[in-house]
């Protein structure tokens, strides 16, 4: 069986979590949050931690098995058969919609000529090609690619210092607490759809008592990385675009991209940019792909090509229904806040609870 | 399913566990290779080929037992028989008290131990294994009726002396290179490695050819579970002959489809060194100076001996130097279509006009102006590689310098673009590896394609693609694209984009499970 370590946990969990999200975390939090909703990031990424470690505890007492199988053992085969389902489905629709995401954005930003089908078709090959290879190639893939969208991001970032207006986070904390905690309910979907993942890789991850410390260490590094690069992202586009354009401007990290300009060289690098985005975006898409793949095999016994296949064409189906901006982000949102959040948030903690209380119990 | 199809499955889709064999013709003299040993039947195998001579003579003494010494004309030292195996036979014996002892039976075991005086003695008792001997370049004495005969080292023939490989030339370091035969090159490898660790494991390849071929590790270091499958799958060839490495390297590697070289060669014995003692196997074959070694991982074709021989500082940036050309070799043509045709906003608007003025007048798109321009320089490439020298550098000049000026001046291409593939042509010479450099040049045209079709986003799906692919190949069950993915930290802060000092060397890349991880030395 494959393996992956404790190192290409952290970077690939770090890449699931980042994903798609810096692109519109900025816009989210501050439709809540205003001009403070890029403090709440922080504190949203934040409980993945105690999710995070509730189930890596799960994975110690049982190896090798992903948390769909542990469900089954906790709740019995029916109740552990429609969490399997619903889970499924949660990937396969958010996995759809982000594909459908690359389309739109590389269409809208800097390629408007050319048809959608070909951004979906170039994302699903790469993403088909990474779940054929494995999860070791994908822990890989991750491993080379979240420090160059770290980089790529950080330049982004550093590059637009200079065009940065005074006085655009004042006052801060003006309307006090309220709308960082507002914030916050908006980016606990992005942790819960990295839980999706983490439950299922955890049958891939190392079991022996240093590298379980690790992995915890790793589940911190994760939150944190993720959550400070978007709290940047989300800071400095507060910081040049001011609260309301923020708001409207849903890939704003690309606007930002567009007014680079390098010693009169090099200018508007969000084509450079969106080539490292898409890495991301196939880490993202990969890993729900990954979750439908494990979904399958637990629910209804089924893996092989054919089923990955099928699976690659519900995905373009779903991407081809939602394709332009603001319903594709609403969509996105809803998937996440009211199904995504509510499913995992439950699940993870009574999982976790009831097979404490059966250990606890000797059964 | 149809016979085409079941014809194109035979090609594509290698049997697992063993490689594709493909069966020996059966020859008239099969069967007696399996007869007991006898000069007679020795001389109706060979005798109709005219190289071959037979040398008959009597053993002196009583016994006058007829003698058949048999050697190939040409892969013998004709020096060393006579002085060393007639003369003792046929003069010196003469006076020898132990000659009145010898009979049919005892003659074979009297004269290795007391008649001839050589070191590479010994008996044979199988026809199959006397054929070999013979056609090998050794001689063989056949006694009368007896079931055994005397098989002696008496190798020589003519060879290329240790010259400096052209294909590895260095600055700084030893320059000499391996030949074409097997056992000098075993002792340029014992001259660098003097250790009784060092093993050298013979085999033979070719049911036709019978090529000699030996395994080369250091037990003490390498990774046994490696040298078991090296000789595993090596034992599984079959084929008629074994002419150069190549065959067996398409044989043993573990993604024969990929355009990736899985496994790394060498010329020098002192690379060849350097590898066995990071814990890697050697693949010496006789009759080629290419020397295979395996594992090989990505980063090692960019990297080459002379780093080691260099001062850490001027190593690291020859390596920086040809990390930068890798990479420009790759995406400068693709690079160059996507942002001319499709991502203009990123080039400053001075740029622009001087690309733009640059272009006016050229009938065609970036996408074929490159491909047109890269597909002449291949050919230019290819044409020059096989000639004679001084005609090679003709057809550079008037390639690259006579008919790229005329297409410019006629507008048929922009100077840009004949800047850009030029760089492309300069930068693909900065990899060191052959194979690796085919490679990069196979994977451009897509690439182009890519970028003329979809732009950067064509060219982002391409290099996943690669990286992909590269991610998922192993050698030898070493994951290619280490010690970056899988990170080995040291590994790679140690010896990959940098060298370290020397004295900080201490410890074994971690590429390998090697046997001894940290090399001897205070540092």
């Amino acid at each position: 069986m494959e393996r992956i370590s404790a190192h290409q946990f952290t970077t690939l969990g770090a890449g699931v979590l980042l994903g798609t999200t810096f692109l519109p975390v900025a816009s989210i939090v501050a439709l809540v949050g205003g001009r403070d909703g890029w403090m709440s990031v922080l504190p949203g990424f934040a409980l993945g931690i105690p999710y995070s470690l509730m189930i890596l505890s799960l994975m110690k007492y049982y190896p090798r098995r992903n948390l769909l199988q542990i469900s089954e053992e906790a709740f019995g085969r029916w109740i552990g058969k429609l969490i399997g389902i619903i889970y499924l489905l949660c990937a396969i629709y958010l996995g759809g919609l982000l594909l459908g995401q690359v389309g739109d954005i590389y269409q809208t930003s800097i390629m408007p000529l050319t048809p959608l089908w070909i951004f979906f078709l170039g994302g699903i090959i790469l993403v088909l090609y990474l779940t054929r290879s494995g999860i070791e190639v994908f822990a890989r893939f991750s491993e080379i690619t979240f420090p160059l969208i770290v980089v790529a991001i950080l330049l982004n970032v550093g590059l637009s210092i200079p065009r940065i207006e005074q006085g655009e986070l004042l006052p801060i904390l003006g309307e006090g607490l309220i709308p960082i905690f507002k914030g916050s309910l908006k980016v606990i979907p992005f942790v819960m759809t990295y839980m999706l993942f983490l439950a299922g890789v955890i049958a891939y991850l190392p079991t022996d008592k240093k590298a379980i410390g690790q992995l915890k260490t790793g589940a911190w590094k994760i939150v944190f990385w993720a959550g400070i690069l978007d709290t940047l992202i989300a800071l400095i586009q507060m910081l040049v675009f001011g609260p309301t354009e923020t708001i409207r401007l849903v890939y704003g990290l690309l606007a930002l991209g567009k007014m680079v300009e390098v010693s009169r060289t090099v200018s508007g690098v969000e084509s450079l940019f969106l080539g490292v985005w898409f890495a991301a975006a196939v880490i993202k898409i990969g890993s729900l792909f990954f979750v439908a793949i494990w979904g399958l095999e637990s629910v209804f016994g089924i893996k092989g090509v054919k089923w990955r296949h099928v699976i690659a064409i519900i995905f373009l189906g779903i991407a081809f229904k939602n394709v332009r901006a603001p319903s594709l982000i609403n969509e996105i949102g809803l998937v996440g806040e009211y199904i995504i959040m509510p499913f995992v948030s439950l699940w993870i903690p009574v999982l976790w609870g009831v097979m404490r209380w059966k250990r606890g119990a000797g059964y | 399913m149809s016979s085409w199809m079941k014809m194109l499955k035979d090609l594509t889709v290698r049997p697992k566990g063993e490689r594709r064999i493909r069966k020996s013709p059966s020859f008239s003299f099969d069967e007696d290779m399996n007869k007991p040993i006898s000069g007679q039947t020795v001389k109706e195998i060979l005798s109709k080929s005219s190289d071959i001579v037979f040398r008959e003579f009597n053993f002196p003494g009583k016994s006058r037992i007829p003698c058949m010494l048999v050697v190939v004309d040409g892969l013998v030292d004709k020096n060393i028989l006579d002085q060393f195996v007639l003369k003792p036979l046929m003069v010196d014996l003469n006076h020898h008290p132990d000659l009145e002892r010898v009979t049919l039976a005892n003659v074979i075991d009297i004269t290795i131990q007391s008649f001839l005086p050589g070191i590479e003695i010994k008996k044979i008792v199988k026809m199959e294994e006397a054929v070999s001997t013979i056609l090998s370049g050794d001689a063989v004495i056949f006694f009368g009726e007896s079931s055994e005969a005397i098989s002696i080292g008496a190798r020589g023939w003519a060879n290329r002396g240790v010259n400096e490989p052209i294909a590895e030339s260095i600055v700084k370091g030893p320059h000499e290179g391996f030949t074409e035969t097997l056992r000098i090159n075993t002792s340029l490898l014992r001259r660098k490695i003097k250790h009784p660790s060092l093993r050298i494991i013979s085999l033979k390849l070719g049911d036709i050819s019978n090529t000699e071929l030996v395994v080369v590790y250091i037990e003490k270091i390498a990774n046994k579970d490696i040298v078991s499958e090296v000789l595993l799958r090596l034992s599984k060839i079959k084929m008629d002959s074994v002419i150069d490495v190549g065959y067996i390297e398409e044989m043993i590697e573990d993604f024969p489809y990929s355009p990736f070289p899985q496994i790394a060669y060498t010329e020098r014995p002192d690379v060849l060194a350097g590898k066995l003692l990071e814990g890697k196997v050697g693949i010496i074959l006789d009759g080629t100076p290419i020397v295979l070694v395996v594992p090989a991982i990505l980063m090692e074709f960019l990297n080459v001996n002379e780093d080691y021989y260099q001062r850490a500082m001027t190593a690291i940036l020859s390596r920086f130097v040809r990390y930068v050309g890798s990479f420009v070799a790759v995406v400068a043509p693709s690079t160059y279509i996507a942002v001319t045709t499709f991502h203009q906003e990123i080039i400053p608007t001075d740029l622009l006009m001087s690309i733009s003025a640059g272009r006016q007048g050229v009938p065609f798109p970036a996408l074929l102006e490159a491909l047109t321009m890269t597909i002449v320089l291949e050919i230019l490439q290819e044409a020059g590689l096989r000639l004679p020298k001084p005609i090679g550098q003709t057809i550079g000049i008037v390639g690259a310098l006579i008919i790229g000026d005329a297409a410019v001046n006629a507008g048929l291409v922009s100077p840009l673009m004949v800047i850009i593939i030029g760089l492309t042509a300069v930068a693909s010479y900065a990899i060191p590896y052959y194979d690796l450099s085919l490679a990069v040049r196979l994977l451009r045209f897509p690439l182009m394609i890519l970028a003329g079709i979809l732009g950067f986003f064509g060219v982002a799906v391409g290099l996943y693609a690669i990286l992909i692919h590269l991610l998922g190949l192993r050698s030898f069950g070493v994951p290619y694209t280490s010690p970056i993915a899988p990170l080995r930290v040291r590994a790679l802060l140690q010896d990959t984009f940098v060298r370290a000092p020397w004295w900080a060397l201490k410890r074994r890349p971690q590429l390998i499970d090697v046997q001894e991880p940290r090399s001897k030395g205070k540092g």
